[in-house]
């Protein structure tokens, strides 16, 4: 799993507002090398959450990110090589990634995270609503 | 009306009891469709289902904790239904593999679209199988999910960034894509609200001013013999229609549909020996102005179990194909020499889709 996909990842069980960024735990990660595209890099770069890729790449061994990124940097290509290799070429092959709001941890086995959920995590227990609506409404 | 829907054997041990009071008591509301495919495919037969269904009374469940104990699953358009993990699941596990080494014609439409695609775009497949269309555009990044893990081990062996995910509950940040494709996947879910929410799902996750495709298998074909081929499901499986009455889900962005009719030949293997040829209804979702179609709602048979022949050299060593003979899921063909699976389809009508 590249940090471009971690940068979108977030933790989909019901009734959570802060699933992003999720937590690396890294037990094994490779490098690989990737095509460059300055063109890409900024194509993509409005989109990256700076702060959570830069703490990605740092818990992977890669502390050449600067702290605050802002797109005049794109200009640079010593940013942009960094950028890139943060970005694509980290690959997490095994780890988890744990949701800073209910700690669940997504395995990630031969670089695929599971994030699939259980059935319980899948919507909120909310008695109290049923029977509101259920007088509200007189229906089901 | 409500039914209680919770592991079958548990429930029918309480099934004479009946709560007319409602204060204070919890409360779960369950799918009619549900409650009913419980009924059908539960391995041990128990026929008690039925009798409760036509008491037509409310169902309570007793106490919370009870409730909690008994994996209770309430009204959810997220919670899987059986059919869905006997048929669509479960059989796409076991034939990944072939089904992969069938997947390899890529669909002109589906490839102009992604072709047309502006450079650099981010592109989110949901339900991508084995990552057929991952990767079609070099100058785009791929990002593919698909609810069976041993599809998605075949797209990451390719070298494209897959990962195991429920497209009708997509893990993504909103609005991180620059576009969406859902390939033949929509008519796997088997509740509308279901197909819904998967759509809302594309949605979301891609930008404002983003495109996404979809599409699904349509009811009307070219060659009608081949429907023949196909198991209709009778009416004790067939789902809650939402009638004329119910309001109307809008969702907040809106949204221009067009239509584009398209005869595929020879695009779709589906059984060893024969070619299908199918009529898709492709749909591309615009951020525009609202354009619905009016759509009568008149019964026709939507649901199919379509059948999937694994030839017996192709199933798994492991013995996934012998627990589903097993299990009453599979049978054996010996004249086609092959394990043949149903695979649940809710094949679409004209003008379904834009609802």
């Amino acid at each position: 799993m590249r940090l471009l996909t971690h940068n979108m990842l977030s933790c989909n069980i019901k009734g959570v507002t802060n699933g992003f960024p999720l937590r690396l735990e890294v037990e094994k990660f490779v490098e690989k090398e990737v095509d460059f595209s300055a063109e890409f890099l900024r194509n993509i770069f409005p989109k990256i959450e700076w702060k959570a890729l830069v703490d990605a790449s740092r818990s992977m061994g890669y502390s050449q990110l600067p702290d605050e990124a802002d797109s005049s940097m794109l200009d640079s290509d010593d940013f942009l090589k960094k950028f890139h290799h943060a970005l694509l070429e980290l690959h997490l092959e095994e780890g988890v990634l744990i949701c800073p709001e209910t700690g669940r941890r997504f395995p990630v086995n031969k670089g695929i995270p599971n994030m699939l959920l259980h059935e319980d995590e899948v919507f909120v227990f909310d008695g109290v609503n049923l029977v509101l609506n259920y007088h509200l409404n007189s229906t089901w | 009306m409500f039914f209680n829907v919770t592991r079958a054997r548990r429930y029918l041990h309480q099934s004479h009891e009946v709560f007319p009071s409602l204060s204070g008591i919890v409360l779960s509301v369950g799918h009619l469709r549900t409650f009913k495919s419980m009924t059908d495919f539960q391995e041990d037969g128990s026929p008690g289902f039925s009798s409760l269904v036509s008491e037509g009374g409310l169902h309570i469940q007793k106490s919370i904790s009870v409730c909690h104990d008994e994996r209770c699953s309430f009204s959810s358009v997220q919670s899987t239904p059986d059919i869905e993990k006997k048929y669509v699941h479960h059989v796409y596990d076991a034939i990944a593999p072939h089904f992969s080494s069938t997947r390899f014609a890529k669909w002109p439409k589906v490839a102009t679209f992604l072709n047309s695609l502006p450079l650099g775009s981010l592109i989110l497949d949901a339900g991508c199988g084995n990552g057929k269309y991952l990767g079609l555009n070099p100058d785009c990044f791929f990002i593919g999910c698909d609810i069976s893990a041993p599809l998605i081990n075949i797209c990451a062996g390719r070298g494209h960034e897959a990962m195991v995910a429920d497209a009708v509950n997509l893990p993504y940040r909103t609005g991180f894509g620059d576009a969406a494709i859902s390939i033949a996947v929509l008519h796997h879910l088997s509740t509308e609200s279901r197909r819904k929410k998967a759509i809302e799902e594309l949605v979301r996750v891609v930008k404002k001013g983003g495109l996404v495709l979809i599409t699904v298998w349509a009811v009307e074909q070219e060659d009608k013999s081949l429907v023949t081929k196909w198991t209709p499901l009778t009416n004790k499986y067939t789902e809650e229609w939402i009638g004329p009455g119910s309001p109307r889900v809008r969702s907040p962005s809106s949204l221009t549909l067009e239509s584009i009719s398209e005869t595929e030949e020879n695009s779709f293997g589906d059984c060893q020996e024969k070619q299908m040829s199918n009529k898709h209804t492709h749909l591309q979702k615009l951020d525009g102005s609202v354009a619905y179609e009016n759509w009568t709602n008149n019964k026709n048979q939507q649901e199919y179990f379509v059948p999937w022949h694994l030839p017996y050299h192709r199933a798994e060593v492991s013995g996934e194909s012998a627990r589903a003979l097993a299990n009453g899921l599979a049978k054996k063909d010996d004249k086609k020499g092959a394990v043949v699976y149903n695979r649940y389809y809710h094949v679409f009508i004209e003008g379904e889709l834009e609802r």
